[in-house]
């Protein structure tokens, strides 16, 4: 185990820049999640972290040593790739157990291991076979069998779930984060899937353009975005926006946007007169037939328990999560309600959040 | 499945055997003549089934007595062409069989580094390498025949060795590292991430996974090394001949010897059959199939 800290980290590929002047630290034990589109830097971070790209300015700190020059193997980390990269002439005893055996553990050593690791993934029936015989979720336990019997300091995750089906991804997910729990082990997991990220993560590292754009637990990143690329980046159905104005009469506090007019906390009043983006999440509106927010219903999707209305409120699409209950054909007027205090408020211009 | 009908299928079995008695039919034509006397092998028009076997040629060739009438020891044919071939073929496993081992064994270290390594001029060494097969032999054989005669590599099976390994290397780099490109570099990463050395990598991981491109390069080199001509025939004397410079002295001043070529080279098919036949079986694809999700 041990803590991980990046020290205005930069890569550059010849002229592209990938990161740029990155800080961030990683407690011991922590489950950290780096999200971000494709092409944000959080592959290439990872791979510095494990020592297979070279760092170009600034230190990688792992347990309070910079690792910057040392080879990947002198690191004491364990990574799951993308596409798993079991080495396919070996069975899946060999597979788990090579870092073991190039370790020159005992031959028993190495059996109890790998079969402590099969048992928990529940690979024991397959150890023999070669790898090219396994489904893609059996071999996706076999890459992680493969980092389990490491105990090393760090555990390194890229992407290991996008290759699987839903529901397998779903049940990797939890078995993942009890891995974590389980040996306690520093973690750092790549995914561009925020349900994975909000699901496993202590903390998640939001990435755009080789920068960190916000850091925290998923609740922060889902209460409190810190931009409005955040909010749109976080939550399942994504957040509604609309474009509009904030306006201070007669003692109240508006959000307006055409004919669409929302209260606002008092707080707002100091930035009267500003061009903003309202960011409202689909769950945090009610049906009320008085409700402010009004459009017509264009097509209801039932998801099982609940139904997701999209309107069109004021030209714009807007999508809003009910109960099942309350589902109804399209071409209808709906009215949602909303609670003041849920709404996110983000400067037009910079997309910024606006604090109050 | 695409259903076909009953005469398009025996067409298309037709056409197959006729496209193999196309090109195998020159081949047997050649062995018959192995097997024929000297006489019937000029038979107009020729006898292509319906001769007398005979094995006086290999014989002749071999210098060995099988009770087919060959009964004087002679060295050398009336024209000038040369009887015991046995070492000749010998001579020719020894050079094909070691220098395809030395090709293959440095292409595949140096392809491997070309292919995962990073070291000043990588991506213009492969065309490097390449250029120098791009000049005609010939052109060459001159400067390396004053070389060996210097280092005194003249009429000897290492020097022979080395030529026909140089000759191939080129080739089989190129061949090798595109079988090591094709393998995803994360499979080294991840041994190298297990603690690996750069060497067991190479050996544990990734040279079973290209076996099948060594046979392929094997089999490429060995036979090249087999029918090699012009630098047997500059860089040899006496001491070493192989199989197609011998072959050549069939064709005397008195005429050609045309069964005892064609026995040579119905003997000299064998070891080359044995070993293609030996690499053959490593020759499968997919050897990288289930590492990585593609």
């Amino acid at each position: 185990m041990a803590t991980v800290e990046y020290r205005k980290v930069g890569k550059s590929f010849g002229s592209v820049e990938v990161l740029k002047d990155l800080s961030l630290e990683i407690e011991d034990g922590a489950f950290v999640v780096l999200l971000g589109a494709s092409g944000c830097g959080k592959t290439t971070l990872l791979r510095m972290t494990a020592g297979l790209e070279t760092v170009t300015a600034g230190e990688v700190v792992i347990d309070g040593r910079v690792v910057n020059d040392m080879h990947p193997r002198d690191r004491d980390i364990a990574m799951v790739f993308q596409n798993y990269a079991l080495y396919p002439t070996m069975k899946v005893r060999d597979n788990i157990g090579f870092s073991l055996e190039v370790a020159k553990k005992s031959k028993a050593e190495i059996a109890r291991k790998v079969e402590e690791a099969a048992r928990v993934l529940n690979l024991t029936e397959y150890l023999d076979r070669k790898p090219a015989e396994l489904s893609g979720g059996q071999r996706q336990r076999v890459a992680m069998g493969r980092a389990m019997v490491r105990d090393a300091k760090v555990f390194l995750f890229d992407e290991p779930l996008s290759n699987l089906d839903a529901k397998l991804r779903a049940h990797m997910r939890v078995e993942i984060r009890q891995l974590h729990d389980r040996l306690g082990a520093t973690t750092i997991y790549v995914t561009h899937d925020q349900i994975e990220a909000m699901t496993m993560a202590d903390k998640i590292v939001l990435m755009k353009g080789g920068k960190i754009i916000q850091e925290g637990s998923p609740d922060d990143l889902y209460d409190r975005p810190n931009s409005r690329f955040v909010a749109e980046f976080i939550g399942s159905p994504q957040i509604n926006l609309l474009d509009g104005r904030i306006e201070a009469e007669e003692g109240a506090v508006r959000f307006r946007a055409r004919h669409l007019v929302l209260d606002l906390p008092q707080a707002y009043a100091a930035h009267a007169g500003k061009a903003v983006a309202c960011g409202i999440r689909p769950n945090d509106v009610t049906l009320d037939p008085d409700g402010a927010i009004t459009g017509t219903l264009q097509i209801a999707e039932k998801t099982g328990a609940d139904v997701q209305f999209h309107l069109d409120v004021e030209g714009t699409e807007f999508v809003a999560v009910a109960p099942r209950s309350a589902y109804r054909h399209g071409g209808e007027r709906m009215s949602f309600a909303i609670d003041p205090e849920k709404l996110h408020v983000f400067d037009e211009a910079s997309g910024e959040r606006i604090s109050v | 499945m695409v259903v076909r009908s009953r005469s398009s299928r025996l067409l298309r079995t037709f056409a197959g055997w006729a496209v193999v008695a196309l090109f195998a039919f020159p081949l047997y034509y050649w062995l018959t003549v192995a097997f024929k006397d000297g006489n019937e092998i000029f038979n107009w028009p020729p006898k292509v089934f319906s001769f007398t076997p005979t094995l006086k040629n290999f014989e002749e060739v071999f210098g060995i007595s099988l009770g087919f009438g060959f009964g004087e020891q002679r060295e050398v044919l009336p024209g000038g062409g040369n009887w015991r071939m046995g070492p000749r073929l010998w001579d020719s496993i020894v050079i094909a069989v070691l220098s395809t081992f030395l090709a293959v064994t440095i292409a595949t270290l140096a392809s491997y580094a070309l292919s995962r390594m990073n070291f000043r001029g990588r991506h213009h060494f492969v065309s490097w390498v390449l250029s120098t097969r791009m000049m005609p032999p010939v052109a060459v054989a001159i400067p390396v025949f004053f070389i060996y005669k210097d280092l005194k590599l003249l009429d000897t099976y290492t020097g022979v060795i080395l030529i026909h390994a140089l000759m191939n290397l080129p080739l089989a780099v190129l061949l090798m590292k595109s079988f090591f490109d094709d393998i995803p570099r994360e499979i080294d990463e991840s041994a190298m991430v297990d603690g690996a050395s750069r060497w067991l990598i190479f050996r544990r991981i990734v040279l079973p996974m290209v076996k099948g491109g060594i046979a392929a390069t094997a089999v490429l080199c060995f036979i090249f090394s087999w029918t090699e001509f012009l630098f047997v025939l500059t860089l040899t004397q006496t001491g070493l001949k192989t199989v197609p410079v011998v072959s050549s002295t069939f064709v005397t001043s008195t005429g050609t010897a045309w069964g005892n070529m064609a026995a040579l080279g119905a003997a000299a098919m064998i070891p080359a059959f044995i070993f293609i036949l030996l690499v053959q079986k490593h020759l499968v694809r997919g050897l990288t199939l289930g590492s990585v999700k593609q």
